[in-house]
C-alpha cells in the first residue's frame, strides 16, 4: 500500500499542530485596526502615485475635465489602498498566511475565528459564524438604509421647494445617485444578508455555513466597499443617477471612481456570498431533508443567490470598463472612437433587471415562510411556490431589454423582449396563488409579520400592473424616464421588498435578539411608513402621467401640488421608519424575553432553543416531513363526503 | 371549489340534483358556502373601481391637451386595454387580502395565542390549473395586443418596418434633431436647412426625425405625441409621428443629461400649413414642400 492515505480509526486522526494561541494574529485585529491601516494604506497609495505621475508627466498638465492630471489616478489608489488595507487590518489575510507558512487550521483556531466566548468584541471582528455574520449583515443594512433614507428626505424636500433650487443641480444629482444605488445595495443584503446567513443554515439543520471565512470575508468586503461609494459625496459627487449611464459618467469628477470601485468590490462580496449559501443548502441539509421538505424560504434565498452569482459579473464588468476608460484613455464606450454607449446600457441592464428579482424573491419567500404560521394552515401549492421562484429566476435573463426600448439601439429587438417581459408575470401568478390559497379560509393571527404579508399584497398589485404598462413598449414610449418609472420600481422595491424585509425581521427578530419586537410601537411605525408611501408614490404615478420627467430638480408648474403631497407623504415614511427602528432598538435591548419557538412554527430554527447555542443544535436533527403539517382535516369537504353517503344511502335505500 | 368565472344564475335556484350535471351541483354547493358571494361581490366592486381609476389617470395624461398624435391615441387605449385585462384578477386578489384582514374567516388578536388550526387544505388541482390556464391565456392576449400595437406605432411612426427605417411617406418633413447639453435644435433640411430652438410644424403632415446628440444621452420626448427615443452620441435614431391638433405642446428631456438637464424642454409649436410656411420664410427658408 502507498503512504499518501492511511485508513486510521476515527479515534486516531492526527490533528495539525496548534502553533502560537488559538486565532494568532487574529487576536490584535479587528475594525478599529482595520480602518487605521485601511487609512493608512490610502495615504500611502495617494503619495506615491502622485510622486510617480509627476515623475511621468513632469506635472503641469491639465486634461479635459480640467482636473489636475494624475488626481484620478492617485484617488483610484487610494481607493485600492483602502480596500487592501482594511482587508489586511481586519484579519482577512492572516488564514492564508498562517496556512502558507506552514501552520494548518486547528479546531481551537476555528473556535476562536467563530467567536467562542468572546462577548460582544466578536461583532467587530472577523468572526466566522454565521449567527454573527448574521447580526453584522443587519446593522450594515440599517445603517445604509439610514442613509439612503436622509438622502430620500433631500431629495423630497428640494422636490416639495417648488419655487426656488435648495441645492446646487451637481449637488443634487448626485443626491440622487447615491440615494439610489445605496438603497440597492441595502436591499440586496437586507434579506439574504441578515436572514440568509442567520437562520438558513438552522433551518437547513447545519451548524454553520459551508464555508464560514468565505462568509466572514464577504461582510468585510461589503463593509469595504462602502466608504468609497460614500465619499463620492465628498469629492464632486456622482451626477448621473445610480444607473451612471456613459458617456455622462465620464464627465463625472472623481467621485466616480468612489462608485466604481464600490461596485468592483461589492461584486466579489455577492459572489462570495451567493457560492456559500448555495453550498450550504445544497450540502449541508440536515438527514431526511429532502427537496421537497426544504423551506420555501431556503429556495428563495437560493434562487435569489443564483441570480446575484451568475449576473452580478456583468456590472462589475461594466465599471471595470468604464474605470478603464477613465484611466487608461480605452474607449469601449467612447463613440467617438469606435466605442457604444449603448455596450453600457446593455451590460448594466443584464444585472440591473435581475437585481430586482434578487431583492423580491427573498422578501417574498420569507412571506411565504410566515403565511402558514400565522394563518395555522399548510403553504398551499408549494410545489407551484418553487416553479413559480425558479421560473422566475429563468426568465430573469432574458428581459433586461426592456428597460432600453427606448434606446433606439435595436427597435425590432422590442418585440422579443416585450413578449419575455409579459411572460415573467406568469411565474409570478403561481406566487400570488400560494399567497392567496394559503390566506384563503385561514384564520389569520394579526401579529406584525402578518400585516406585512397584507401589506406587499397590496403593494404588489400596484407595482405589477403598472409593471405590465411599462412592459408594454407602446405604453411605455410614453412612460419611460417619467416620474412613473420611479414610482413603480419603489412599489416594487420598497413596497414589496423593504416592508417584505421588515416583516421577516420582526418575524426573526426573536430568534436573532432572544426578545420580541415590540408589537405596537413596531405597528405604528410600519402603519405610518406604509400611509406615508402610499401617499408620496401615488403622487408620483400621478406627476409621471402628467409627464413629469425624473431626476428634474425644477420642473413644470402643473406638477407642482402632485409634488407637495409627494413631498409631505415622503416625511410620514421617515417618521414611520424611525419609529420603527426604535421599536427595532428598544426591543433589541430591553424587549420581552421570547422562548425558542415564539410563533409555533414548524421550521427547524423554531426548534433549537433561544438564544441559539454555539453550533446551533446540541444534536443534528432529523427531517421526517416539510414544515407545513399544520391544520385539521378540511370540514367542508367531510361535510361533502357526509352527505355525499348519506345520499348515496338514500338513493340506495329507495332502489331496494 | 370553482373561480369566480363560474358563477351562474342557476345557483341561486333551489338544488335539483336529478337533472342537473354532477360539476354544476359542486358550483352551487360551492356558492353556498357563506364566503363566497362575499368574496365575489368584493371582487366585482374592487374591478369596478380599478377600471374606473385608469379613466382618471388618462385624463392625467392628457390635462397639458393631448392627445396631439395618433400615437397618443393608441398609447391611451393601450392603457385602458391592459387595465381592463387585469383588473379582474387584481380585484379578486384584493378582494381576498380585503376580506381575510377584514376577518371575513376569523381571526385572532394580537394578544390572543392561535388555538385552533385551519383547514389542512395542502393544494388544489382545480383551482391551480384553472388559475395558471387563466393567467397564461391573460398574459398571452396581453402579448399579443402588444406586438400589434407595436407594430402600429412603428408603422405610423417611421413606415410599416422598424429595421428598415424609412420615413413613413414621401410627402414626410424630415427634421434632424440634435440635442446638446443642454439645448434642442432642429434643423429643417428639405425648408432650406434652417433651424430653430422649438420645433415648428404644420399639423396632419407626418414628421420624420433623425436625432442624435453633440455629447452625452439625450431623450427626445415629445410629451403630447406620445414620442420619444433617446438621443445618442455616434448613432442617429428615428421616430416620427404626424401631429394631429394645433397648440402648443411640451418638449422634455428624458434622460439625465447632467447639471442642467431639468431646464433642458422646449415647445412643440404645431401651426397650419400656411402659418408653417410663413414662419419657414421668416426663417429665412427657401422651399417649402
Ligand atoms: C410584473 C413584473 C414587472 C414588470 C412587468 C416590470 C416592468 C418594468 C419595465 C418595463 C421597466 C422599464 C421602464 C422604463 O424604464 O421605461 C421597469 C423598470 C423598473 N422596474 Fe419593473 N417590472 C416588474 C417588476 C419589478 C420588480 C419586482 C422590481 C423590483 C423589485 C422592479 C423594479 C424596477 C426598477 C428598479 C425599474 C427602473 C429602473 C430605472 O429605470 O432606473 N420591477 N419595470
Ligand atoms: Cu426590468
Ligand atoms: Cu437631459
Amino acid at each position: 500500500m502507498s503512504d499518501t492515505a492511511v485508513i486510521y480509526e476515527q479515534k486516531h486522526v492526527p490533528q495539525p499542530r496548534q502553533v502560537g494561541k488559538p486565532g494568532g494574529f487574529l487576536h490584535r485585529t479587528n475594525f478599529v485596526t482595520a480602518v487605521v491601516s485601511g487609512i493608512v494604506l490610502a495615504a500611502i497609495f495617494y503619495f506615491i502615485t502622485g510622486a510617480i505621475v509627476q515623475k511621468v508627466t513632469g506635472g503641469g498638465q491639465q486634461n479635459n475635465l480640467s482636473l489636475p492630471d494624475g488626481l484620478q489616478q492617485q484617488i483610484t489608489m487610494m481607493y485600492i489602498g483602502w480596500i487592501i488595507g482594511f482587508m489586511a487590518g481586519i484579519g482577512a489575510f492572516a488564514g492564508p498566511i498562517r496556512w502558507m507558512l506552514g501552520h494548518d487550521l486547528t479546531h481551537a483556531d476555528a473556535e476562536y475565528m467563530s467567536g467562542k466566548d468572546m462577548g460582544r468584541k466578536k461583532f467587530w471582528k472577523y468572526t466566522t459564524d454565521h449567527k454573527v455574520v448574521g447580526i453584522q449583515y443587519l446593522i450594515v443594512a440599517l445603517i445604509l438604509f439610514g442613509l439612503g433614507g436622509l438622502l430620500a428626505m433631500l431629495i423630497r424636500t428640494e422636490l416639495g421647494v417648488t419655487w426656488a433650487e435648495v441645492f446646487n443641480p451637481n449637488f443634487y444629482n448626485s443626491l440622487i445617485g447615491t440615494h439610489g444605488i445605496v438603497m440597492i445595495i441595502a436591499m440586496i443584503i437586507a434579506v439574504t444578508g441578515p436572514l440568509g446567513n442567520f437562520i438558513v443554515p438552522i433551518m437547513c439543520g447545519a451548524r454553520d455555513m459551508a464555508f464560514p471565512r468565505l462568509n466572514a470575508l464577504s461582510l468585510w468586503l461589503l463593509v469595504a466597499a462602502i466608504p468609497p461609494l460614500v465619499s463620492n459625496l465628498l469629492m464632486g459627487g456622482i451626477r448621473d443617477g445610480w444607473t451612471v449611464y456613459q458617456p455622462l459618467a465620464d464627465q463625472a469628477p472623481v467621485g466616480m471612481i468612489g462608485y466604481q470601485i464600490c461596485i468592483i468590490v461589492f461584486a466579489f462580496s455577492t459572489g462570495i456570498a451567493s457560492v456559500n449559501l448555495i453550498t450550504t443548502v445544497v450540502t449541508m441539509r440536515a438527514r431526511g431533508m429532502t427537496w421537497s421538505r426544504v423551506p420555501i424560504f431556503v429556495y428563495g434565498v437560493v434562487g435569489s443567490s443564483i441570480m446575484g452569482l451568475i449576473w452580478f459579473p456583468m456590472f462589475q464588468y461594466s465599471q471595470i470598463l468604464a474605470l478603464s476608460d477613465r484611466m487608461l484613455q480605452t474607449s469601449f464606450y467612447t463613440p467617438a472612437s469606435g466605442g457604444s454607449v449603448w455596450l453600457y446600457e446593455n451590460l448594466f441592464w443584464l444585472l440591473g433587471h435581475p437585481e430586482v428579482y434578487v431583492i423580491v424573491i427573498p422578501a417574498t419567500a420569507a412571506l411565504l415562510e410566515i403565511m402558514p404560521v400565522f394563518l395555522r394552515k399548510p403553504l398551499f401549492s408549494y410545489k407551484l411556490a418553487i416553479a413559480g421562484i425558479f421560473g422566475i429566476v429563468g426568465l430573469s435573463a432574458v428581459v433586461w431589454v426592456h428597460h432600453m426600448y427606448m434606446t433606439g439601439w435595436a427597435p425590432s429587438s422590442n418585440y422579443p423582449f416585450m413578449m419575455s417581459t409579459e411572460m415573467i408575470s406568469i411565474p409570478f401568478s403561481f406566487l400570488l396563488l400560494v399567497m392567496l390559497g394559503t390566506m384563503w379560509r385561514g384564520k389569520p393571527w394579526m401579529k406584525l409579520p402578518m400585516m406585512a404579508v397584507y401589506a406587499v399584497i397590496w403593494n404588489k398589485v400596484i407595482g405589477g400592473i403598472t409593471g405590465v404598462y411599462l412592459s408594454d413598449t407602446p405604453v411605455d414610449q410614453y412612460m419611460h424616464g417619467s416620474m412613473f418609472v420611479v414610482a413603480h420600481f419603489h412599489f416594487m422595491l420598497m413596497g414589496a421588498g423593504l416592508f417584505g424585509a421588515m416583516g421577516a425581521i420582526a418575524y426573526w427578530f426573536p430568534k436573532m435578539t432572544n426578545r420580541y419586537l415590540d408589537e405596537l410601537i413596531g405597528a405604528i411605525g410600519f402603519w405610518t411608513a406604509f400611509v406615508g408611501f402610499q401617499v408620496t408614490f401615488f403622487a408620483m404615478f400621478v406627476a409621471g402621467l402628467q409627464g413629469m420627467p425624473r431626476r428634474v430638480l425644477q420642473f413644470d408648474q402643473a406638477f407642482n401640488i402632485a409634488n407637495w403631497i409627494s413631498t409631505i407623504g415622503a416625511y410620514v415614511i421617515g417618521i414611520g421608519m424611525l419609529i420603527f427602528l426604535y421599536a427595532m432598538i428598544t426591543s433589541w435591548r430591553s424587549g420581552k424575553l421570547a422562548p425558542g419557538n415564539p410563533w409555533g412554527a414548524h421550521t427547524l430554527e423554531a426548534q433549537t432553543e433561544t438564544p441559539v447555542p454555539h453550533e446551533n443544535f446540541p444534536v443534528l436533527p432529523v427531517v421526517t416531513s416539510d414544515p407545513y403539517g399544520f391544520g385539521v382535516p378540511d370540514p367542508y369537504e367531510l361535510l361533502d363526503s357526509a352527505e355525499l353517503q348519506a345520499k348515496e344511502g338514500v338513493s340506495k335505500v329507495g332502489a331496494s | 371549489m370553482s373561480t369566480v368565472d363560474e358563477r351562474t344564475p342557476e345557483a341561486e335556484e333551489p338544488e335539483n340534483p336529478t337533472n342537473r350535471p354532477a360539476g354544476m351541483h359542486l358550483v352551487s354547493r360551492w356558492m353556498n358556502r357563506p364566503y363566497a358571494r362575499r368574496i365575489i361581490l368584493l371582487t366585482v366592486i374592487i374591478s369596478a373601481v380599478i377600471i374606473a381609476l385608469t379613466f382618471v389617470m388618462v385624463a392625467f395624461m392628457n390635462l397639458s391637451g393631448g392627445p396631439a398624435s395618433d400615437i397618443q391615441g393608441e398609447i391611451e387605449k393601450t392603457m385602458y386595454v391592459l387595465t381592463f385585462t387585469c383588473a379582474p384578477l387584481m380585484g379578486f386578489t384584493l378582494a381576498i387580502i380585503t376580506y381575510s384582514w377584514w376577518g371575513g374567516w376569523g381571526k385572532v388578536k394580537s394578544e390572543e395565542e392561535p388555538t385552533e388550526e385551519g383547514p389542512a387544505i395542502r393544494t388544489n388541482g382545480v383551482a391551480v390549473v384553472a388559475w395558471i390556464t387563466v393567467c397564461s391565456l391573460l398574459a398571452a392576449f396581453l402579448v399579443i395586443w402588444g406586438l400589434v400595437e407595436l407594430a402600429t406605432i412603428t408603422a405610423s411612426s417611421y413606415g410599416s418596418v422598424a429595421a428598415n427605417q424609412q420615413p413613413n411617406s414621401a410627402k414626410a418633413i424630415d427634421i434632424n434633431v440634435t440635442g446638446q447639453q443642454w439645448l434642442w435644435s432642429f434643423e429643417y433640411p428639405d425648408q432650406g436647412k434652417i433651424t430653430s430652438s422649438e420645433l415648428v410644424v404644420p399639423v396632419n403632415v407626418p414628421l420624420y426625425f433623425n436625432v442624435t446628440s453633440l455629447d452625452v444621452i439625450h431623450s427626445f420626448w415629445v410629451v403630447e405625441a406620445g414620442v420619444k427615443i433617446d438621443v445618442n452620441p455616434g448613432a442617429i435614431t428615428n421616430t416620427g409621428f404626424t401631429p394631429n391638433k394645433l397648440g402648443t405642446f411640451n418638449i422634455r428631456c428624458a434622460e439625465l443629461c447632467g447639471l442642467h438637464h431639468a431646464y433642458m424642454e422646449t415647445n412643440l409649436r404645431v401651426v397650419t400649413q400656411e402659418q408653417f410656411e410663413s414662419w419657414v420664410r421668416e426663417q429665412g427658408g427657401a422651399r417649402t414642400s
